[in-house]
């Protein structure tokens, strides 16, 4: 080719690399506003005084900020109270299902056994009922053992994050390479020693996901919390605290300050998904596989 | 030594009585100032009485949560709750749930309440619930936006208040305000919405769904006209939306200044006068209007104290209830919190009226009010319910016709209740 | 230019393909079938807390439900309870089909409003003993109008509609979701804030969720999008997005596809951090352009985590229950709102049960033809 005609296709690359960029970034701009639209809409009703909020047309950013809503929101301990049983009943059952899925997604994935299959589906089954239908057998069952209210949420909670821990590790343990397994056998681990020190630590992207999913599923529940706490209010999860928000008469509805809750309450879960994020995309580490 | 004594005796004393101490817990409304309100009457018992402790707990506001919630705790008869606060419309269904307060001293207050709210809380002649506050519906209108278009007073019927609400509708969207519409009410499908139907079907002579005394009236002209009128003023009055309306969502219509009329309970008075409202001292209240001929009807609302069957101390819970709906109590309630009361002298005592002067003009109202059907169909109005306010919404929204959607609600009753049809 | 190097054979590592992903076949010796039998063992013995779990909270509850579906049980009443067999199953799914007579006058001849013949109304025609059979839907065939009656039209109709509404949304989050993944599994600066940004929606409280939305889909221009569509003159700014029967779907769909997408996005991007670098680098030496890259090395290996993403999304869009109940409301049931109300409101537990037992059979037939159709791909 010509000195010219090189130039000319070394711009055109030049051009298409930079329209790529653009685009790609046009993308993520796009993305974002989709994903934060409505969080930012919360966050400017939370900011708004009540009259401001049913004007019409709605207006994107508050004519005068408040602080009102977050301080009232902030200022009662009951919502303050239920955001740490709420921690502590999302860490609980995450840490249970993770430890519960592993072993067991790593039974499921990476070993032969009569009743593997059908053992899947019962596990499975077990998020196949709706929540209201296993709700009055449940509240029973809670009465009967006489569980107070916090350990029947993280039991109960169970029921749906178990399921997809489970399937979710045994996906990722069957799809590790068995040469690994094999490797550290022959070197001389028994088979916990082989879970342990090669497995556990390449399914970390795996555990964090289903861990941050699981979180956050409990994090988020109502029906439940709200049967098992009515008679014992200092146990309420954010949740049911949020519902019980009311004005300050009957049937009025204090928009405002469940939005100032709503993103009070998520920040924290953005936090921890900060932290968390890196590892998701941990990958392999190199030079396991390959050896 | 003296001291060392009488520390003693102390503890001893102390330790009786804490042996001793009877606990009522109150499943109450979450609502801020309403919660207040009970947690400062529970001291005051708890003053009066040492010897018992009264927790409150808050259950959701809505209503349908609620009866969620109380369901559960009836299924599995957990003693939890001595003390429900419970719907006008509940005692009927849940009747088989609570004691009968006749039997733990209710005979003698029950005069000082309206009839009409204690015969709806009597089923069986068991007294099952102690009204506590009432509600009616009320026709709010804008005092301004009347003598600005010339109108002398509040509508009468019906048929003016569609006229005035066009009249005022065309005006303020000229105006420059094309957010504005004449008339917003509770159209959702809902219990609510059986409230306002029953209000233009009763106002009309139509009756009142099912007769207390067990005939099905509602198939028959003036309720269909009623509901025809009704669903009229979709679009033209009142907005495309108002097929979604509760009651918070009409007042937020109401309250940013863009509706003429509306229709909802009392609470939404005291809301509308808050400083930073809108309206603030431009609206007022009346009975709502009437059909041709008829006259006007507001549906009972309001809440009663009911007794668990399960509770194990249901002496000192019904004491307790009896208590929080006493006449002070109620007065309380009244000067404080705007809560309607159910005693009918509280409508003529002075303090009340200077605090909310609103008040005497609605003891016609609550006197008058029309009941739903709720004891009549005993334990199945909530199914009835449901079979009416379906039915209209449907008509509301265009996919069925008054006759026909009238027709299908006779049916439905009929075979939910197995009562004869009649008419009103 | 050469073709793309062959897509590598996946790992075969959906849970139910093959029995077991052990090693290859062992020889069968003494020394080892104790080896097989000590690994059964020891696979038991994992699975145990996990069968704990399940018989403590599952083993009750849902034998209850199952049981309860046969009675004429009535929740919260002291009325007795009797064996009913299928017969809630029967109200539930008793359907039939009438033809729909035209209106007549007087003479006998069809009556026409604007041209177009009027026809009976449904409930004239319909069965009304022993049971009410009410109108689901009419439908035209062949120059007749028709018709569909069923005992429980509600339940008929919420079957449908959720069917709908799982179908598109999960459509709809998959795409999306793998859109996202693939744009955050590349690198650019920004990225951990922007992964952070992606579970917003997911960790948003879903109640608290739906009000929101509620609120940007007021009916009036107090809500946004009226006040957007108004504004930009799309529209008078009156849109009732959860009154008009048309809108109603869509709007669900749009609220649970923003509040889910999160969740494909994550377990989608976990997925792909999975597959070795090497064979896209391979790929792209080899020339194979992105797209050619993506459906031959990318899809395929990420297979695996898409079926499971896709199985339990599909599971939670069939119970969708929070968003129906708090929006929608006696409007417009989803399968399992209609079971709570069967329940709440009727106190008809045998029925509510037979609704949530055939949700449970839907979504097992979901389940099951996902891994059937997943595995023969793979």
């Amino acid at each position: 080719m010509t000195g010219r005609r090189v130039a000319r296709t070394r711009r055109r690359r030049v051009a298409l690399r930079v329209t790529g960029r653009v685009l790609f970034w046009l993308l993520i701009a796009v993305l974002l506003v989709y994903l934060l639209f409505p969080f930012y809409w919360a966050l400017v009703s939370a900011l708004k005084t009540q009259t401001e909020l049913i004007r019409t047309p709605a207006t994107l950013w508050p004519e005068n900020p408040v602080l009102a809503n977050f301080r009232s929101v902030l200022g009662n301990d009951r919502f303050v109270r239920a955001l740490g049983v709420s921690t502590l009943v999302a860490s609980s059952v995450t840490l249970l299902s993770l430890l519960v899925g592993a072993v067991a997604g790593y039974a499921l994935g990476k070993m032969r056994f009569q009743g593997r299959g059908a053992s899947l589906y019962v596990i499975l089954a077990m998020t196949m009922f709706p929540q209201i239908a296993v709700l009055a057998g449940l509240y029973a069952v809670i009465r009967l053992l006489g569980m107070p209210a916090v350990p029947s949420m993280i039991l109960s909670y169970m029921l749906f994050t178990l399921p997809f821990t489970v399937w979710v590790l045994t996906s990722f343990f069957k799809g590790l390479p068995d040469s690994l397994l094999q490797a550290a056998q022959v070197d001389g681990a028994t088979l916990l020693q082989a879970f342990r020190h090669v497995l556990l630590p390449l399914t970390a992207p795996a555990l964090v996901t289903t861990g941050l999913l699981a979180f956050i599923q409990a994090w988020n529940e109502y029906l439940f919390a709200l049967t098992f706490t009515v008679i014992d209010p200092p146990a309420r999860t954010v949740p049911v605290a949020i519902a019980l928000f009311t004005g300050e008469i009957a049937r009025q509805e204090p928009f405002g300050e469940i939005m100032a809750a709503a993103v009070i309450v998520t920040i924290p879960l953005v936090l921890l998904v900060l932290i968390f994020q890196q590892r998701i995309v941990a990958g392999l580490t190199a030079g396991a596989v390959k050896g | 030594m003296r001291r060392t004594l009488s520390l003693i005796v102390m503890l001893v004393l102390a330790g009786a009585v804490a042996g001793a101490q009877t606990v009522v817990t109150v499943a109450a409304g979450a609502v801020g100032q309403e919660l207040e309100l009970t947690r400062a009457a529970a001291e005051r018992y708890m003053k009066l009485h040492p010897d018992v402790t009264v927790n409150v707990l808050e259950t959701p506001d809505l209503s349908d949560n609620r009866l969620g919630l109380y369901l559960q705790m009836f299924e599995a008869k957990s003693s939890d709750v001595d003390v429900f606060q419970i719907d006008v419309i509940w005692p009927g269904d849940l009747a088989e749930h609570f004691v009968d307060l006749y039997d733990y001293g209710a005979r003698d207050v029950a005069k000082e309440h309206f009839p009409a709210i204690i015969e709806n809380n009597t089923v069986d002649g068991r007294l099952i619930g102690v009204p506590w506050f009432t509600d009616a519906g009320l026709l709010y209108y804008r005092t301004d936006l009347l003598e600005k278009y010339g109108f002398s007073g509040p509508p009468t019927t019906w048929a003016e208040l569609t006229d005035m609400a066009k009249t005022i509708q065309d005006g303020e969207r000229a105006a420059g305000n094309p957010d504005f519409w004449g008339f917003v009410w509770q159209g959702n499908s809902y219990e609510g919405l059986t409230c306002d139907a029953l209000e233009w079907v009763a106002s009309y002579g139509g009756g009142s769904i099912v007769s207390p005394d067990g005939t099905i009236t509602i198939n028959n002209d003036k309720a269909i006209a009623a509901i025809d009128e009704a669903a009229s003023w979709v679009g033209t009055i009142s907005p495309n939306g108002v097929t979604s309306f509760g009651e918070e969502e009409a007042r937020n219509m109401w309250q940013a200044g863009n509706a003429a009329f509306m229709r909802n309970w009392p609470y939404a008075y005291s809301l509308g006068n808050a400083d930073d409202s809108v309206i603030k001292g431009k609206f007022d209240v009346n009975p709502l209007p009437a059909g041709p001929g008829g006259k006007p009807a507001a549906t009972l609302g309001g809440w009663q104290l009911a007794v668990s069957k399960y509770s194990k101390n249901p002496a000192a819970a019904a004491d307790v209830a009896l208590f929080l709906a006493s006449y002070d109590e109620q007065k309380i309630r009244a000067v404080e919190g705007s809560l309607n009361p159910t005693i009918m002298a509280l409508y003529q005592d002075p303090d009340v009226l200077a605090a909310v002067p609103f008040f005497g003009s609605l003891y016609d109202v609550f006197t008058n009010a029309v009941a739903r059907p709720s004891t009549a169909t005993a334990p199945d109005y909530a199914a009835v319910s449901r079979a009416f306010y379906s039915a209209v919404h449907s008509v509301l929204t265009g996919q069925a016709t008054a006759a026909d959607a009238v027709a299908e609600i006779e049916a439905d009753v009929e075979d939910i209740t197995g009562f004869p049809t009649g008419q009103p | 230019m050469q073709d793309a190097p062959e897509a590598p054979t996946p790992p075969a590592a959906l849970p139910l393909d093959g029995e077991g992903g052990g090693g290859r076949g062992r020889p069968k010796k003494n020394g080892v079938s104790r080896l097989m039998r000590l690994e059964r063992r020891t696979a038991y013995l994992l699975l145990l807390p996990t069968f704990l779990v399940l018989a403590v909270i599952a083993a009750y509850p849902f034998g209850q439900v199952v049981y309860s579906s046969l009675t004429d049980a009535k929740f919260a009443s002291s009325q007795p309870t009797s064996f009913v067999g299928l017969d809630n199953y029967r109200t539930l799914f008793a359907m039939t089909i009438r033809r729909l007579p035209p209106k007549l006058d007087e003479s006998g001849a069809p009556v026409l409003v604007d041209g177009k013949v009027r026809y009976e109304s449904a409930v004239s025609v319909l069965p009304r003993s022993p049971r009410r059979y009410r109108q689901v839907f009419q439908f035209g065939l062949l120059g007749h109008r028709y018709v569909l009656g069923a005992v429980s039209a509600d339940f008929v109709r919420a079957v449908w509609d959720t069917v709908v509404f799982t179908v598109v949304a999960v459509a709809l989050e998959t795409i999306l979701g793998m859109i996202i993944a693939l744009t955050l599994s590349s690198e650019f600066r920004g990225r951990g804030a922007m992964r952070a940004a992606m579970l917003v929606p997911w960790a948003v409280i879903t109640v608290v969720s739906a009000r929101i939305w509620e609120w940007m889909l007021q009916p009036t221009r107090a809500g946004l999008f009226n006040a957007l569509g108004s504004y930009l003159g799309l529209s008078e700014g009156r849109t009732d997005f959860f009154g008009n029967p048309t809108l109603q779907l869509p709007s669900m769909i749009m609220m649970d596809v923003w509040k889910t997408t999160p969740f494909m996005a994550l377990l989608l991007l976990a997925g792909l951090a999975t597959i070795p670098a090497e064979y896209a680098e391979a790929a792209k030496v080899d020339g194979a352009g992105p797209l050619r890259r993506f459906f031959r090395i990318t899809l395929p290996l990420l297979t695996p985590t898409l079926a499971v993403a896709l199985i339990f999304r599909t599971l939670d869009s069939l119970r969708v229950f929070d968003i129906f109940q708090v929006v929608l409301g006696n409007q417009r049931y989803s399968m399992a709102s209609f079971a709570q109300d069967m329940l709440i409101s009727r106190r008809d537990m045998g029925l509510s049960s037979a609704a949530s037992v055939t949700i449970f059979v839907i979504i097992f037939v979901f389940a099951l033809l996902y891994v059937r159709s997943m595995k023969v791909d793979t």
